[in-house]
């Protein structure tokens, strides 16, 4: 043993050496996020140090190594927006201050005394409600990013899931003070649970929403949420919702809505962005996310033509069949972002 | 005008659970990762956790520290503060960025479950920030280490380290995969944010930001108090989970929180005693390992879990009598087995530092002085091939470590020797009755092939030293030494004791 000892060749390093083959130097971004993930790392028994047969081995291998989405270097993969949590944090700290400019500009009392009770009604069925998908989405991007196959996705999805977070809070913070103003009369505050459970035009949403939380691929949860599910439903509860507001001069609403629709621009970004590494890197990888949009597009339109009919409901309201339309090309327009048609 | 106080909407965001009507509870919630038990449904509405906190907080305040932190390094940069710095406590750090980094990591996919599988939203929720922390805390040290590459490539394993097959890391993930990812995510947070975090990593973090401080290593320092003050809130998701647990199954809870003090345990014995008692320079030492461990971790950690209902775990004396002797053994393991770490283990037993040994361990020369003396010999004659190593030790099947490193060579009653197991037409070793005990318990998920059991296998070509070595991941320029040249053997020279 002794002849491995004493020459020690100097190497300079000047980044990791798992980063090596990188011909430049790296980003702070790529130096806290590169290869992060040990139960992926190459010549693993298992994806833990346990028996290769207990449970979470086993899902380890059945959902996420033997996914039908595949690729053979998942860490070539970059967040665009290139996130660290340092990042993240302080871009979301200066986007909560915004919102509480907004929320002072207007006096949230006097403000939402002003509306009319048809969209007080509309704010309490389309609106309040959105806690519950919100945490829907919440959970199921907590389980993408703890079953993703490399950190730079872990943790694109994780701060998507703190977005989330983020939303359920400020609608959790708008529905007491719609509650406060409206002194509960309107329902606000009190029966979103029930709106959500049972409110008929809730129900294709609800139910999509509950067969993703049960999407265990960790390629399909991916493709079925960011690629149809959220492009979907969000197209019209934050796009849609905010311009109606913005028409019905409820301000308040419209920008607090558009705010959120930013967060969801980000993750719109990555999405695309990792849909077209996985073709890159196999190209039988298009056929497997469009078997899954086929699969959850259908889905995604009975949600969405359901809760349309609550938009056009409103008086001056648009069109049912245009909100399902725009919801459809606002969907179709990130499947060919992400390099899967078109 | 300012937001609304928290405590007005703030329920409104973890009132968040619905009937599920279109699939399963069992299919949302699988037993296996929810980890419901004894425990009905019901239960889970009184989850409430003491420290409360919202998103707009959250990232106010963490935006404010992370300024705080990177503009203390910024300043430091160009100081000449790392070049001063000494080996030994170098090694300390070296040592914690590699064991740490890729398992504050692993803290996110423990977070990220419960934040999934929680049965509680408002646990739901805290998870979600919990993993937010976790990723804090893993790209800090990142960020720390890797200014420090170009200097010294042994801080390249903070990155690297748990990709390799280092047997010091098989042993860090058999724990904290035990810990936080094989189980379900009531045991995860029992055992993670309850026992091992309140317990042990969130007084650890105290204790090596004052070390640091110590060896003027203040850009360390900043960086592990400031990921300590994160740890205090996200592990208080233990407290809440325990209570529920202990009103329904107490069993389950006392059986979870002792296995995991002891593999904590037997961790931290390698982790941190080591550096506590040989690597820290001997005038900047605060506490022996054994006294930072009886004040702030045995005593807190016992009225912590009297406060629950809890009793003392069956093994504490057997835990109490090891502070004596489990890092001794295997701080002379690592020296021995020194070109198998990516740090310096200085071999710390100078006249000087020997007599603080003695001091703080009035047993040490009787178990353990003979060993170094025969060393120290082997060093001074210039026959260093007798210091390294030719083979592998025996490793115990729970905890990794070598088998011989819960005892010492002299002690009566926990002499050097293995626990062994026949099961199933094999013979298992064990470093200690507890370790046979946690694993026989537990052995459809432990099963998992030592080292030593792959070498004989025939798992590691070539089975030599080298062959060992580069299976392992360690290249020649990582490879530890001493972190001194061997210097503080030298005043053991008859020559030099006859001149002084
Ligand atoms: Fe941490
Ligand atoms: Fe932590
Ligand atoms: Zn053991």
């Amino acid at each position: 043993m002794t002849d491995v000892m004493p020459e020690r060749p100097a190497r300079r390093l000047k980044t990791w050496s798992s980063l090596g083959k990188l011909r430049r130097l790296p980003s702070e971004y790529e130096i806290v996020t590169h290869g992060m993930n040990y139960t992926t790392r190459t010549g693993r028994f298992a994806a833990l140090e346990s028996n290769p047969t207990t449970p979470t081995n086993m899902w380890f291998l059945t959902y996420r190594d033997h996914s039908p989405l595949r690729a053979e270097d998942w860490s070539g993969f970059r967040d665009p927006d290139e996130l660290t949590y340092r990042k993240y944090v302080t871009i979301q700290d200066e986007q909560e201050t915004v919102v509480e400019g907004i929320l002072d500009e207007y006096g949230p009392l006097a403000h939402d005394q002003s509306l009319e009770p048809e969209w007080i009604e509309f704010l309490s069925t389309v609106f309040t409600p959105t806690r519950f998908p919100a945490h829907a989405l919440q959970m199921s991007t907590a389980y993408m990013a703890q079953m993703a196959p490399s950190s730079y996705i872990t943790n694109c999805a994780l701060f998507a899931g703190a977005d989330l977070l983020r939303r359920v809070s400020l609608v959790a913070y708008r529905t007491r003070q719609l509650n406060d103003a409206t002194s509960g009369v309107a329902g606000i505050g009190v029966r979103e649970r029930e709106v959500w459970q049972a409110h008929e035009a809730w129900q294709p949403a609800r139910q999509m929403l509950e067969y993703l939380l049960v999407a265990y691929d960790w390629g399909e949860c991916f493709t079925a949420m960011n690629l149809v599910v959220r492009p979907s439903l969000d197209s019209v509860l934050l796009t849609q919702a905010a311009e109606l507001a913005h028409a019905g001069h409820d301000e308040l609403t419209w920008l607090l809505l558009s705010n959120l629709a930013a967060d969801w621009a980000r993750v719109e970004r990555w999405s695309t962005g990792l849909a077209r590494h996985a073709i890159e890197q196999r190209g039988e990888n298009r056929e497997v996310m469009l078997h899954w949009i086929d699969r959850w597009a259908p889905r995604a339109d009975a949600a969405v033509s359901s809760l349309a009919g609550l938009l056009a409901a409103v008086p001056g309201g648009p069109d049912q069949g245009e909100v399902v339309a725009n919801a459809v090309a606002a969907r179709d327009r990130v499947i060919a972002a992400a390099g899967i048609t078109g | 005008m300012a937001r609304m106080p928290r405590e007005q909407w703030y329920d409104i965001a973890r009132d968040l659970d619905w009937e599920l009507s279109y699939v399963d509870h069992e299919a949302v919630f699988p037993e296996w990762h929810s980890g419901q038990g004894k425990i009905p449904r019901e239960a889970w509405a009184r989850w409430d956790e003491s420290y409360k906190i919202s998103y707009p907080e959250y990232v106010a305040t963490q935006r404010e520290k992370e300024a705080g932190a990177y503009s203390v390094k910024a300043a430091l940069q160009k100081s000449k503060v790392f070049d001063q710095l000494d080996e030994g406590w170098k090694s300390v750090a070296k040592e914690h960025f590699g064991a740490t980094a890729a398992i504050e990591d692993m803290a996110v996919y423990a977070e990220l479950r419960m934040a999934r599988f929680g049965l509680s939203p408002a646990w739901r929720n805290m998870a979600m920030f919990g993993a937010l922390d976790e990723t804090r805390h893993a790209q800090i040290g990142l960020q720390f280490a890797h200014e420090l590459v170009g200097k010294d490539p042994q801080y390249d394993w903070a990155n690297k380290a748990y990709q390799t097959n280092e047997w010091g890391i098989i042993a860090a993930r058999a724990t904290f995969d035990g810990m936080m990812m094989t189980p379900n995510v009531v045991d995860t947070a029992v055992q993670l944010p309850f026992t091992f975090e309140t317990g042990f990593s969130n007084v650890q973090f105290v204790a090596l930001a004052a070390d640091a401080l110590e060896s003027g290593d203040i850009n360390f320092a900043n960086m592990i108090s400031s990921i300590q003050t994160d740890e205090a809130r996200h592990a208080q998701q233990g407290g809440p989970t325990l209570e529920i647990l202990m009103e329904h199954d107490p069993r389950r809870a006392q059986w979870i929180v002792d296995k995991t003090f002891w593999t904590s345990a037997r961790l931290f014995a390698i982790l941190t005693g080591p550096g506590m008692d040989y690597y820290t320079p001997v005038e900047m030492r605060k506490q022996s390992y054994k006294e930072f461990m009886q004040e702030w971790i045995a005593e807190q950690f016992l009225d912590q879990i009297r406060d629950y209902g809890l009793k003392r775990p069956w093994y504490w004396d057997e835990f109490i009598a090891g502070l004596d002797t489990w890092h001794h053994s295997l701080h002379l393991g690592v020296w021995y087995w020194r070109p198998t770490v990516w740090w310096k283990p200085q071999g710390g037993v100078s006249p000087e530092e020997r007599e603080w040994l003695n001091e703080k361990y009035p047993n040490w020369e009787k178990q353990f002085g003979w060993m170094w003396d025969v060393i120290i010999e082997n060093i001074n004659s210039g026959r260093m091939e007798q210091t390294l190593p030719e083979t592998l030790p025996w490793l115990c099947s729970l905890c990794h470590l070598p088998v011989g490193t819960a005892a010492s060579p002299n002690n009566d009653k926990y002499p050097v020797r293995s626990y062994p197991l026949k099961h199933n037409g094999h013979t298992y070793h064990f470093c200690s009755r507890t370790c046979r005990q946690i694993w026989w318990e537990d052995k459809d998920t432990l099963h998992d092939p030592t080292v030593i059991e792959r070498l004989l296998a025939g798992e590691i070509q070539p089975p030599t030293v080298e062959g060992i070595l580069a299976w392992m991941g360690l290249t020649p320029d990582v490879m530890g030494d001493d972190a001194y040249g061997y210097r503080w053997a030298k005043a053991y020279v008859p020559a030099a004791a006859a001149a002084s």
